[in-house]
């Protein structure tokens, strides 16, 4: 399907990306997450949502997809995603002094059809640290 | 938590132990494998981690390290994923510690949790044996092979979720034993037999007496006289494997990856046939981490060298040493390691490029240097160490219609059978089996000869201008004829069989 898109590119992604997160962490709350952060920030980094559930640390990273844009959510994270949410996954694990608590990474993808309905793929413990 | 689990690794010939020891800490998810792992070894984080989730248990989460010790020996092949699997599921609790420490564990899993056979099982079992080591878990496919150990328990599993029950106690499995005994008992039946081949009485001697003494054997005849077809009934006339000789074998078979999961133990001597363009590394054998080659892979049974002279000279060359000391030590930057090669080297060629040279019938159309040449390819010393060297001349045409059918495979195999056992019984406790293999001590005490043999060997030493090596194997050769005939001493009727067949050296 042929999308045409002839307004600012960059100005709909950051709005699509802000609005995205506000849904997630909605969805996440109702999922039973706590939401601790968002947005945080490491010098060669950052993580959409840092929150807690059930005994875990997850750092979320929020995917937007609208409908007849290519890929999937987990084609999207790649190395120097990952890298990104690990150093700063580690930088926040420093700065607020967290030891002995297991982490985990996690994905979500939201999915918004033409009526502005949208769904949710949460990819829990997307990948690892290798 | 700390966790200890038993596997094990092979280096060279032999086995040895390897502590999977995995332990985990909270903190960002991830998995690290340290002790020298190589690619096969590193790989296996990938596919433990789905068969972990597809076997319906939870994958633990932390950061874990697993290490293989000891840490300095290179760990390779996918046989740790199911011990790193039962591993880290101890280490989350999730599987009792309590069998651990007595138990070996080695196995390849499928991203299902299904377990798949793995190389070397037999000779890391019969390491293992010791150790405080009561029982190994292998998979299904292997669990004959590991049972030829009869000192462990071999409890065979069919997936992760099997072997973890079998830890926790929640199934009780039965120890997989095997019959060794009953393994022998039944001898392989040939679809082709000596008497298929018309004729060549003489040539059908000669094997019958290589094969009973364990000697080596060239043969050269024109195309299409039968050499090939010789030589391929030549296992239907071998004496049989003994039960260790049979187990050092398999040993071989199961670290290259040879033995198939329907036949564990091999009781049938080898035959090998690589072809003309075989390198000599594919021969002797080598490579990074050092496998065995084709004359290791024929030990106890017979490397079959069709169409010699076509073989490279280098290649032909590297055989002189296994020849003579029946083991080959191949010395690699990672490490050394000595494989037996103690086989029965049968060669088969043309008198010349074209095949007719000698032939009654046909004229020979080859240059003479070229026949040299041809020739020129076989050194000295590698003829030297062939004992037996026979013509195999074409077949007459009223041959080929008329000739009688000669004695069957198992007419010739009692005689061969026979004449094995007097060696055995002779030799008994002195690390060789067979006359082949006699050092010159043996050859002294045991190679008696009549006076008037030796006699005729000395006037045919003189007269033939024979090397040292060649003596030794004239009398060794005699003694298996001896041996065929049943006689205590050696003969003049032996010795001067045993001389025709040194015609190379008669002709240089």
């Amino acid at each position: 399907m042929i999308i045409a898109l002839n307004f600012d590119m960059s100005k709909e992604s950051t709005t699509l990306g802000k609005e995205g997160e506000t849904i997630a962490v909605d969805h996440l709350i109702e999922k039973g997450y706590e939401i601790l952060e968002r947005n945080f920030r490491s010098q060669q980094g950052e993580i959409d949502i840092i929150a807690k559930e059930n005994g875990f640390l997850v750092f979320v990273e929020v995917k937007m997809y609208s409908i007849g844009s290519y890929g999937t959510p987990l084609g999207a994270i790649r190395k120097p995603k990952k890298e990104s949410m690990i150093h700063a996954a580690r930088t926040y694990l420093l700065k607020n002094n967290i030891k002995n608590t297991n982490c985990r990474f996690d994905v979500l993808a939201i999915y918004r059809s033409w009526k502005g309905l949208s769904s949710f793929d949460l990819i829990k413990d997307a990948f690892h640290v290798s | 938590m700390l966790v200890k689990v038993n596997s094990a690794a092979i280096s060279g010939l032999d086995g040895f132990i390897v502590e999977v020891e995995v332990d985990s800490i909270r903190g960002l998810p991830g998995q690290s494998i340290v002790g020298l792992p190589d690619a096969a070894v590193k790989e296996s984080r990938d596919r433990v981690k789905f068969a972990i989730t597809n076997s319906g248990f939870e994958f633990p989460p932390g950061y874990f390290t697993i290490n293989l010790a000891p840490a300095d020996i290179r760990k390779e092949g996918p046989m740790y994923d199911l011990p790193i699997a039962i591993g880290m599921l101890a280490s989350s609790e999730q599987i009792s510690t309590g069998k651990l420490s007595e138990t070996v564990i080695l196995g390849e899993l499928s991203l299902d949790g299904g377990l798949r056979p793995v190389n070397g099982v037999l000779p890391m079992c019969m390491s293992i044996n010791g150790n405080g080591i009561k029982r190994v878990i292998v998979p299904m496919e292997n669990a004959d092979e590991a049972a030829l150990v009869s000192e462990v328990e071999v409890i065979s599993c069919e997936n992760l979720l099997e072997a973890a029950n079998f830890l926790n106690g929640k199934i009780s499995k039965k120890p997989h034993v095997i019959d060794i005994k009953a393994l022998f008992s039944s001898r392989a039946s040939y679809d082709i037999d000596f008497s298929d081949v018309k004729g060549q009485g003489h040539a059908k001697r000669a094997l019958e007496v290589a094969s009973a003494g364990g000697h080596n054997i060239l043969m050269v005849g024109s195309p299409g006289s039968g050499k090939t077809m010789l030589a391929r009934r030549l296992p239907t006339i071998l004496p049989p494997l003994s039960i260790n000789e049979a187990l050092d074998v398999t040993k071989l078979y199961s670290i290259t990856g040879l033995l198939s999961s329907k036949k564990s133990l091999i009781t049938e001597r080898p035959f090998r046939s690589p072809h003309h363009t075989t390198s000599d590394i594919g021969i002797i054998g080598g490579g990074r981490i050092p496998r065995p080659g084709e004359v290791s892979l024929a030990h106890m049974g017979i490397l079959f060298l069709d169409e010699f002279s076509e073989f490279e000279r280098k290649v032909l060359e590297v055989l002189r040493q296994p020849l003579e000391d029946g083991v080959v030590t191949i010395a690699r930057a990672m490490s050394s390691v000595t494989f037996p090669a103690e086989f029965m080297l049968v060669a088969a060629m043309n008198p010349c490029p074209c095949g007719n040279y000698m032939d009654p019938t046909k004229t020979c159309t080859c240059p003479s240097f070229k026949v040299q040449r041809y020739w020129g390819k076989l050194s000295g010393p590698l003829l030297d160490r062939i004992d037996l060297h026979v013509e195999v001349p074409r077949l007459k045409k009223e041959e080929l219609s008329e000739a009688p059918k000669g004695e069957t495979s198992a007419e010739i195999r009692g005689r061969v059978d026979k004449a094995r056992q007097r060696q055995i019984e002779r030799l008994k406790g002195l690390k060789v089996n067979c006359n082949a293999r006699m050092l010159p001590k043996h050859v002294r005490e045991f190679c008696k000869l009549e006076p008037d043999a030796e006699n005729l060997l000395k006037s045919a030493i003189m007269h033939l201008k024979m090397s040292g090596r060649s003596y030794d194997r004239i009398l060794k050769v005699s003694r298996t004829i001896a041996d065929l005939e049943g006689s205590e001493n050696i003969k003049s009727n032996h010795i001067a069989e045993a001389i025709q067949y040194r015609s190379m050296d008669r002709e240089k």
